[in-house]
């Protein structure tokens, strides 16, 4: 599939139930047009890890993901040779000479994401997740396979894309990238989004919900949002509480109603605490106020 | 390319705009800048501004600063960007006496009076004397003992394993190979082991007027902690917060002392120490840089505001962190006893209390922060 304009993809997006906002539908669109990887960054919960499936469904390609953690290594992200097959075959053929070609075949290669989504024939959207996760060692060497978009196995040789995969980073800013690795990627913020589009993605995502129910809780999210949460909520929860919100068959919001789902919108004990009681009815007098006059 | 000579001009005296402000631009990145702007309808305002925004900037604290610049150059907004300013005579009038002038101010005054000369006992005696009592000459000799003393950082078992002959898991990879040579018998066994690395550390430094007599010292100690390498992040504060990481990561120390006094608005005023925790928490401990690092916070604990802020947001802290280190100059004097009140609401959620007011307590803290052991459970 191939995009004429940011329109184009924006809507193509959209039917994919995904709503990027203008700003994130460019830097996918530049990450195709240019082909070059795209870094999202942004507060947990504002759909980068989302917006990674979305386009690979509106591409009709693979989504390989490569979830990054501390002591992530070669041999779980690109390739390990199958040990205990080896052994076997050096077992079974006892009596005769094992080659080295033999024992270092494709047959006895374990291939991870990158190798995989280097060495596909088909389309690819290569997801590389929380990536100030992994060690800054396992950094530079992904920096290396972004440019050359080529892996070199010693035992068989130097595997290279066929077609160059969509590439997309994301990261939670545990730490900061290296230098090199942002310059070869485009950079986009992904804030959480604005009233309106909050309140369209949760009609999408929670099919049926009343006009006014999905209103009120993307305004109270709102409204939790500007208070000082050890974590405030992102589009996520948002979509969480409304689809249990849903399911208790609620028409609108009030205070007793989220004082008992508040559990699947704050996920700390503190910040449960913080709004309890009199901030709590206030907050639904606001988010109510605020949910009519938009 | 299909976009004008105009609009190539503009965007390469754009990036030259962002430069003087401060950000990395490359030719790569302005030549990128150039392809998107090829690639979208420039009709589309928005876009444009995306399109500029996503080639031209990589790191979420320069949003603001683009945004401006991009405000006065393409919209002609009356708003100037704000270019950093970098020559010592601004920074001169700017900020007025600060810890790294008054360092090139001691060094200007030494190279006129007589040097001192120093033998091992003076040395001796150095290790001793108060920071505070320390001339320009003193403070220079001191400078690389005080480097020195840096260089030991907490360390960490890491998760990646290399190969070691006195590993605990055996490297099957090279077994298999090696096993070739052998007709496919074990002979040779090698094995893998996890290595140390260094501890993230994070060093939160109170430059407010109460402390300039140990601010000197205690940036030397800074930058050169910065310098040990990655996983050190530094800041400042007094009444707000400043992040001086790439500040200090100058090598020479006396370039780096003038960037931090252009870096930090508030040298020298009054200290804030719960809104400048609250500060550090929200920005960057929700962004999990103090999570599983060892904190270190210097500070007399003089908190102008609320103490029970204090408290709170140490509590906070201390539950990300894996050790809380506070080092307080005045505790050198045995006399001292933590009465100011943000001091007292901060020690029962601080590891380690310790001085930090001469050479000799510097190296009692890097002893500490070597060999720092968790105290309370994750």
């Amino acid at each position: 599939m191939e995009f004429a304009s940011i329109d184009e993809l924006e809507r193509a997006l959209r039917d994919a139930d995904y709503l990027p906002d203008r700003g994130l539908a460019t830097a996918l669109y530049l990450s195709l047009a240019l082909s070059k990887p795209v870094l999202l960054e942004g507060e947990a919960g504002v759909g980068k890890t989302e917006a990674a499936k979305a386009l690979a469904s509106v591409l009709e390609a693979r989504l390989i993901r490569l979830q990054c953690y501390e002591g992530l290594d070669v041999a779980h992200a690109v390739y390990e040779w199958n040990y205990p097959r080896q052994l076997l075959h050096i077992r079974a053929a006892q009596e005769g000479t094992v080659r080295e070609e033999e024992l270092f075949g494709p047959e006895y290669l374990i291939r991870r994401p990158l190798l995989e989504a280097i060495d596909s024939d088909e389309p690819v959207v290569l997801l590389i997740d929380e990536i100030d996760r992994a060690d800054e060692e396992f950094e530079a060497f992904l920096l290396e396979v972004l440019s050359d978009f080529q892996i070199t196995i010693p035992e068989i040789g130097t595997i290279a894309a066929r077609r160059k995969p969509a590439v997309i980073l994301t990261s939670n800013r545990t730490r900061e990238l290296h230098d090199a690795l942002k310059r070869r990627a485009l950079f986009h913020w992904i804030g959480h989004p604005s009233i309106e589009r909050e309140i369209e993605i949760v009609r999408l995502r929670v099919p049926g919900i009343p006009e006014r129910l999905a209103a009120e809780a993307a305004a109270f999210v709102r409204e939790l949002r500007g208070l000082d949460l050890a974590k405030p909520p992102g589009v996520a929860e948002t979509i969480d509480w409304a689809m249990a919100l849903n399911a208790l068959g609620r028409q609108e919001l009030d205070a007793e109603i989220v004082e008992q789902t508040l559990g699947s919108v704050l996920k700390y004990r503190e910040d449960i605490d913080a709004v309890r009681d009199e901030t709590l009815a206030r907050l639904v007098d606001e988010a109510r106020a605020a949910a009519a006059a938009s | 390319m299909a976009a004008g000579d105009a609009i190539v001009g503009h965007v390469v005296t754009f990036g030259r705009v962002l430069r003087e402000a401060g950000l990395e631009i490359g030719p790569g990145r302005v030549a990128d800048a150039l392809r998107a702007l090829d690639a979208v309808d420039l009709a589309r305002q928005e876009d444009v501004y995306f399109s500029l925004r996503q080639t031209l900037v990589s790191r979420h604290d320069e949003l603001d600063l683009f945004d401006r610049a991009y405000g006065a150059w393409f919209l002609r907004a009356p708003v100037l960007p704000p270019a950093r300013q970098r020559t010592a005579a601004d920074t001169l009038t700017r900020v007025g006496e600060s810890p790294g002038d008054r360092l090139r101010a001691a060094e200007q005054d030494e190279e006129a009076g007589d040097p001192l000369e120093l033998g091992a006992s003076g040395h001796e005696l150095l290790r001793d004397k108060d920071f505070a009592e320390l001339s320009g000459d003193e403070l220079r000799r001191i400078r690389d003992l005080i480097a020195r003393i840096a260089r030991t950082r907490p360390q960490r078992v890491s998760r990646r394993r290399t190969a070691d002959a006195r590993g605990d898991r055996l490297d099957v990879r090279r077994l298999i190979r090696h096993s070739l040579r052998t007709g496919g018998d074990p002979v040779d066994r090698p094995f893998r082991a996890r290595k140390d690395v260094p501890r993230k550390l994070v060093v939160l430094c109170d430059v407010s007027g109460s402390m300039d007599a140990y601010a000197r010292a205690l940036l030397l100690f800074l930058h050169a902690v910065v310098g040990t390498g990655r996983g050190v992040e530094a800041f400042a504060f007094g009444t707000r917060l400043s992040r001086l990481t790439p500040d200090l990561a100058t090598r020479d120390p006396d370039a780096a002392l003038a960037r931090c006094t252009e870096a930090v608005v508030d040298w020298g005023s009054g200290t804030r120490i719960g809104a400048s925790l609250r500060e550090f928490n929200e920005i960057y401990g929700r962004r999990a840089l103090s999570r599983g690092a060892i904190v270190l916070i210097v500070s007399d604990g003089w908190e102008r505001e609320d103490p029970e802020l204090v408290g709170r947001e140490m509590a906070k802290l201390a539950r990300a962190a894996y050790a809380v280190v506070w080092v307080n100059p005045l505790k050198g004097n045995p006399e001292y006893q933590p009465l100011a009140g943000g001091m007292r609401a901060a020690l029962p959620y601080v590891d380690r209390f310790l001085p930090g007011h001469n050479l000799r307590s510097l190296e009692e803290l890097a002893a500490v922060l070597a060999g720092i052991e968790r105290r309370h459970a994750a």
